[in-house]
This record gives structure tokens, C-alpha cells and sequence, in this order.
């Protein structure tokens, strides 16, 4: 369960990100996950960029592993479920996750407290990460439901 | 000054970093500028379409005088207003990244004033997508924030008014008094979150990218003579290198006319193969090596998918296309249409192979040995140039008439095959073929000189068997075919000098090209011709000619395509390279009291 849980996390971010890197560079949003993540430890641009996006796959697989431990206790996994986690997931990031919690633990991130700072700030999310387009939060649960779907049917299997 | 909303074309500067650029009117507005890249659609379209296009004004609230220049040796522009209450300082930067999280692209408006008090005005009116996408027009915790699809700009602000958005434009007033300084910093972002820069970074990389743009000029100083325009034509050329793949765009506009109200209106922002060996020739001579060899590097890579056949024109990653389009903005001074993309890459251009040999010579004549891949590559073009030479195409004019058998053409052919068995005898190429090379490189110069001659003209003609002489023939002693000093060169560069020249400036025909409408000058023909007559021995003539030419400048030592020989308005992109180019070449065959 463990290695199958970390084979589809990783399987399954690979996905997520894929999808919405494609949807940023079709103009659909401006989210960019690693950027977002690796900005909280670094201010440098390239460096901020490769720690995001390995901070991204740990997160995927630290999900996955929750998922299949939700499978675990209900004693079924299939792709069924893990799409529907997916877009509890998508919900609960784009709701609280990113919007509210990353703000504020992200020492580079403005806030509604921001006024007129003389540091250099990255664009917050906003509710439903709307800031980054109006269509993102519909990337982000296609994204997550594919994650999800993907994480249950290796779990599956 | 303006009519109807439109600058003169010789009152644009240009700011850049290497990515893209921006062009500022003398007024203050900055009425071009595509983001993120040279050849991405266009936030500031105003020199398109005064009315849709949108720009960012910045300018005395009160009538004004205004005066410019660049810092030395940088390009930066500092831009002085001078009003009746007093007068005020505008330093414009596209600012350079320092590693730090940087907005993706920044371009920096600093305010000083510098007497009285000055009421001072700007107005950012950004319209994605050539015009064609109305931002949504929003705030950031108190920076207005305009967004369409990827795109998104912030203005960030400092001590510069308080900036309200009223008719999808956001917009100050504040004054300016002796001593004091007011920032703007418009950051760009596509497919990423905006940065909000915080003031003292914004300060330290302008100071940054002025200490880079000087240091970059100390080390590729040139002490001949026009040193000034010769400097400010090699940072130029420098804002249209797109740094991140080494490639150069011919210009970085799209669609300024060759004719006011005319249909001449073309995409220039790719990159060329045919002034490929301009580039590299400029580059050695100016000492940017590294700039040489990543141009180089980068079309060895772009022609790899095709070779040996090779296409016009790249994007500036390296790719093909896109094809060329019409798009809905009125064009500068109703010069429609305006065209993004460029249908000449669908053209057979034969004179394409010679640019592309006689780069790889140069390169290695600059003591850069081509490594066996990329000579077993060179010999498959020349190969290629064997076998096609003898067909018509369209020449270096693009023209849209044609295939025509143009004469430049086949020398460009003579130049590939040339610069073949020169790269093969010192074994920088496979030297299989060599004799087929030369044998084919012996027959294209017979059917020149056969085919291609005029005894009537006392000229080489613009095609085999025509009686039209054209400007592209000044390029044969440029680059080596014939005898500079013989009767035939002498002939040409006296037939183009009397029946192409107005004045100081060149037309480069008078054939039909299947274009309606007329042109300008083209000033790269013109320094040609200095070139042209600098290494036939005429060195007080072209001296003469070149002093009128740099007269023709613009107030801050650029040039567009073409000018119009009776007004001296510039027409066509801008700036463009192959005039800088050409300029440069120029002052360096002079330097050299006109040897190549």
C-alpha cells in the first residue's frame, strides 16, 4: 500500500502539474505552483523554482499516502473515489490551503495587511486563487481530480 | 507635433533588455511594447493604433519643451521637460534581473525634478493582445493590477500621486519640486504571479543595469571614426539580441509603413539567416565574442531540423513560422494593413546559403574552429547549393512577383560554394566534394558574368538579361566577388550612384516587386554604397557620403528601415539592425581606408 501509494503520488503529480503548466501556457491562469512554494524558502528566482517543484512532488506524495490511508479505513480504493478526493482536495487548496494558509506562513507573499512595503512582494492567490485568472480554480479541480483518479486506480491495482 | 496621435517615427528612442523593448516617444508615451518576449503580442500598441492600442503617458501636466539623450555608453534614456513653473528629469530603464525574485519583466520610470515645481501626468492604458483583449482592471492591495488570459501588468508607484483606474486606464497627477524624486515600476508576469517590487530593489537594479550597460560598452569600445554612432549602433544591436536563445530580430516592431498610408507593412521581429553573417562580421569586429558564438550556436541549431534545406527567416526559439496574418489595428497613420508573422518564410531565397557559409567562415576566420559535426553539415548545404543554384527564387527584396534569376542571388551561391572549399582546405570541412564545389562555384560566377551583365548599363543587372540595376549589387565588393578595383564593380557601384541615389540616400530598385505602393530609401543600401565605394578606393567620396548619411540619425543616434528622401522622415521598423550593421561596416571599412 505504501509504495503503491508513493508510486501514484508521484504519478499523479506528475499529471496534476503537467496540467496546469499547459494551462498557464495556454493564457488559462497564471498559477504557478513551484514558484509559489519555493519563494517561501528563497528569494532566488531559478533556485525558488527547482525547490518548488520538489516540494511539490513531496507534497503529492504526502497526499497520496492520505489517500490511501481514506482507503484503507472505508477498505475500498478505486479511481472513482480517489477522483472524488481529488476535488474535496482542489476545494480545501483552493479555500484554505493556498489562499489563506500560504499567505500567511509565506514570508514573501502580500497580504491584506501589505501597505507600502519596501520589499519585494509575490501576487497572492486570493479566494478561489482568482488573482491568477478566472478560470483557476477550474484547473485546479480538473487537475486534482486527475490526480486523485490516478493515486486510487494505482492504489487499485 | 503629433498627427492625429501619431510621433514621428525619428522621435522614438528604445529601451530594452534583451528580451524586449520598448519604444518612448519624446513626449514621455510609450507607444510599443510586447511582453514577455520581442514576438509576443503587444501591451502598448499605440504606434499601431493611437486609439486602441494603448500606451503608457508620462509628461508634464503643462505645456513643455523636451529634450533627451541616453546615458553614456548605456541604454538608458533620460528625457528632460522643461516648462515654464520649472523643470523635471524622466530617466527610462527596462531593468535587468539579478537573481532575486525579480518581476518577470520590469520596466522603471524614475522622476526627478530638477527646478520649480512641475505638475507631472502619466497614464497607463495597457490593451492585451495587439488591442484585441480589454484587461480586467483590479487591485493588489492598493497596486492597480490590469489581467487578460496570461497576461498581467502591476503599477507599482512611489511618491508619484495617487493612481486611480477610470476607463480601463489608471492614471496620476502629482508635482514635482526641485530635489525630489517620484518612481513608477510597471511589472509584467505571463503564466506566473506578478511580482510587487519593493522600492529600493527597483532603485538598485536600475543602478545595476546602468553599471551594466557601461561596462558592456567599455569592453567592446570602438575609438575610430564615428565613434558615437558606431557605440550607440553596437548597443543597439545588443537590445535586439534575444538573450535567451542568442538570436537577433531584424527589428523589434511590426508594420510601421515604408509608405504613409501604404500596404508595405511587415513583421520584422525574426531573425534572418541573411544578416546572420552581418552579425557575426559586427559582432568579431566589436570584441563580443560571446555574443558571436551563441549567434552562431543558435543557427547551426535552428537549420538542423531542415538542413540542407534552409528557411528564410526563425522564430526567435528557433522555430518556424508562424504564418503571416492581418490583424485588426488601423496602422501607423492609417497605414494598413497591419501583419503579424511574415509570409516570406514560405519563399525560396538561394542568397540564404551564402549568408549561412560565409557566416561559418567569418566564425572561423574569428578563430572559432567548427567542430566535425557542424562541417559535415555545411558540406551537406553546399552540396545542396550544387543542385539548386540554377533555379529562380525570390531574392533578398522578398519580392512577391517572382522567382526571378537575381543576380545577387548567384553570387550568394558563388559565396556558399566559395566559402565551402576555403572551409574544406583548412579541413574544417569534409573535403569530399571539393571539386564538385569548386567546379559548381566556377560555373555560377560564368553565368553571372555571362548572364547577369550589361554593357549597356556598364553594370551587373538586377536578374539575368534585365536592364534594371538594383542595390543589392553594392554587396558584391562587400563580400568579395570580383575585382573591387576592376572595371565591372567600378561600373555597378557608378550605375547604382546614378540611377537608384537621391541625394544622399539609395532606393534599392525601381522594378515591379508585386507589392502596390511605394517606399523610402533604405539606408542599409545607402551605407552600402559608402562601403561599396570605400572599398573600390574612393575613400574621399565615401567619406563625404557617410558624413551626410549619420547626419540623418535620429536625436539619439538610431535609424529606421528607410527614410524619405525629400522630407527625411523615417519610415519602416525601427530601429533596425541591418542599418546599424550597415553603418558599421561602413565606418570600419573607412577606418580602414577602405580595405575589407
Amino acid at each position: 500500500m505504501i509504495a503503491s501509494a508513493l508510486a501514484g503520488g508521484f504519478i499523479g503529480t506528475l499529471a496534476l502539474a503537467t496540467i496546469i503548466k499547459a494551462a498557464a501556457e495556454a493564457g488559462v491562469t497564471r498559477l504557478d505552483v513551484a514558484l509559489l512554494l519555493g519563494t517561501a524558502v528563497t528569494d532566488n528566482r531559478r533556485k525558488a523554482r527547482a525547490l518548488g517543484y520538489i516540494f511539490h512532488f513531496v507534497l503529492g506524495i504526502v497526499f497520496a499516502e492520505a489517500y490511501a490511508q481514506f482507503f484503507a479505513i472505508v477498505g475500498h480504493a478505486s479511481w472513482r473515489l480517489g477522483a472524488l478526493l481529488g476535488a474535496l482536495h482542489a476545494l480545501f487548496t483552493a479555500t484554505v490551503l493556498v489562499s489563506v494558509l500560504l499567505p500567511v506562513v509565506h514570508p514573501r507573499m502580500a497580504t491584506a495587511d501589505t501597505a507600502a512595503n519596501d520589499i519585494t512582494l509575490i501576487e497572492p492567490p486570493g479566494f478561489l486563487m482568482l488573482n491568477y485568472g478566472r478560470s483557476t480554480f477550474l484547473v485546479m479541480l480538473a487537475a486534482h481530480i486527475v490526480y486523485g483518479a490516478l493515486v486510487g486506480l494505482i492504489v487499485h491495482l | 507635433m503629433r498627427v492625429d496621435g501619431y510621433a514621428p517615427i525619428e522621435d522614438y528612442a528604445v529601451i530594452g533588455d534583451g528580451r524586449t523593448i520598448a519604444l518612448v516617444a519624446g513626449d514621455g508615451a510609450i507607444d510599443w511594447l510586447c511582453l514577455p518576449n520581442f514576438d509576443s503580442p503587444s501591451a502598448f500598441a499605440a504606434i499601431l493604433d493611437s486609439a486602441r492600442g494603448g500606451s503608457f503617458t508620462l509628461q508634464p501636466a503643462v505645456p513643455f519643451q523636451s529634450t533627451r539623450r541616453y546615458l553614456p555608453q548605456t541604454n538608458v534614456l533620460e528625457t528632460t521637460f522643461t516648462t515654464e513653473q520649472g523643470s523635471v528629469r524622466v530617466v527610462d530603464a527596462m531593468t535587468l534581473p539579478n537573481d532575486r525574485l525579480d518581476p518577470m519583466r520590469e520596466l522603471v520610470r524614475s522622476i526627478e525634478g530638477i527646478s520649480g515645481r512641475v505638475a507631472m501626468r502619466w497614464c497607463c492604458k495597457p490593451r492585451f493582445d495587439y488591442g484585441g483583449a480589454e484587461p480586467r482592471c483590479e487591485w493588489r492591495y492598493g497596486i492597480p493590477v490590469a489581467v487578460a488570459g496570461g497576461d498581467a501588468i502591476a503599477i507599482a508607484s512611489w511618491d508619484a500621486g495617487t493612481p486611480v483606474w477610470r476607463d480601463a486606464r489608471v492614471e496620476a497627477e502629482v508635482e514635482i519640486v526641485a530635489g525630489a524624486r517620484a518612481l513608477l515600476a510597471l511589472t509584467s508576469a505571463y503564466a506566473e504571479p506578478l511580482i510587487f517590487p519593493g522600492r529600493s530593489d527597483v532603485l538598485a537594479r536600475l543602478e545595476m543595469t546602468i553599471a551594466f550597460w557601461k561596462a558592456w560598452s567599455a569592453a567592446h569600445a570602438y575609438d575610430g571614426p564615428w565613434a558615437d554612432l558606431v557605440s550607440r549602433s553596437a548597443l543597439a544591436l545588443k537590445l535586439m539580441i534575444f538573450a535567451p536563445s542568442g538570436a537577433s530580430v531584424a527589428a523589434p516592431t511590426t508594420s510601421l509603413p515604408e509608405e504613409i498610408g501604404g500596404q508595405r507593412n511587415w513583421d520584422y521581429r525574426f531573425c534572418w539567416i541573411r544578416d546572420s553573417n552581418f552579425m557575426i562580421d559586427t559582432l568579431l569586429q566589436l570584441g563580443c565574442d560571446e555574443e558571436a558564438r551563441s549567434l552562431f550556436w543558435w543557427f547551426m541549431q535552428a537549420t538542423a531540423r531542415t538542413v540542407p534545406q534552409l528557411h528564410v527567416l526563425y522564430r526567435l526559439d528557433g522555430g518556424i513560422g508562424p504564418a503571416e496574418r492581418e490583424i485588426d489595428l488601423s496602422g501607423y497613420r492609417a497605414s494598413s494593413p497591419v501583419r503579424v508573422g511574415n509570409g516570406a518564410v514560405e519563399q525560396t531565397q538561394l542568397d540564404i546559403y551564402g549568408a549561412l557559409l560565409e557566416t561559418a567562415w567569418l566564425y572561423s576566420e574569428g578563430h572559432h574552429a567548427l567542430d566535425a559535426d557542424t562541417g559535415s553539415v555545411l558540406a551537406r548545404i553546399a552540396d545542396h547549393v550544387c543542385d539548386i543554384w540554377r533555379q529562380p527564387d525570390s531574392g533578398i527584396w522578398e519580392v512577391r512577383n517572382g522567382p526571378f534569376h537575381f543576380t545577387h542571388s548567384k553570387v550568394m551561391c558563388w559565396v556558399a560554394l566559395d566559402r565551402a572549399v576555403r572551409l574544406a582546405d583548412r579541413k574544417e570541412m569534409p573535403a569530399r566534394h571539393a571539386v564538385r564545389w569548386r567546379a559548381e562555384a566556377e560555373a555560377v560566377r560564368a553565368f553571372v558574368e555571362q548572364h547577369c551583365w550589361s554593357d549597356e548599363l556598364v553594370s551587373y543587372t538586377r536578374t539575368a538579361g534585365s536592364r534594371d540595376v538594383d542595390a543589392s549589387l553594392l554587396m558584391l565588393p562587400i563580400i568579395g566577388y570580383g575585382d573591387v578595383g576592376g572595371d565591372r564593380i567600378r561600373g555597378t557601384i557608378d550605375a547604382v550612384n546614378r540611377l537608384l541615389r537621391h541625394g544622399d540616400v539609395v532606393y534599392r530598385y525601381h522594378a515591379d516587386d508585386g507589392v502596390a505602393g511605394g517606399e523610402g530609401c533604405f539606408l542599409n543600401c545607402s551605407f552600402w554604397l559608402v562601403s561599396a565605394l570605400a572599398r573600390g578606393g574612393r575613400v574621399d567620396e565615401a567619406t563625404a557620403l557617410m558624413e551626410r548619411l549619420v547626419a540623418r540619425a535620429n536625436d539619439v543616434g538610431l535609424f529606421s528601415e528607410e527614410i524619405d528622401p525629400r522630407s527625411g522622415a523615417f519610415l519602416g521598423n525601427f530601429p533596425q539592425a541591418l542599418v546599424h550593421l550597415a553603418l558599421i561596416d561602413a565606418a570600419f571599412a573607412l577606418s580602414n581606408g577602405g580595405a575589407s
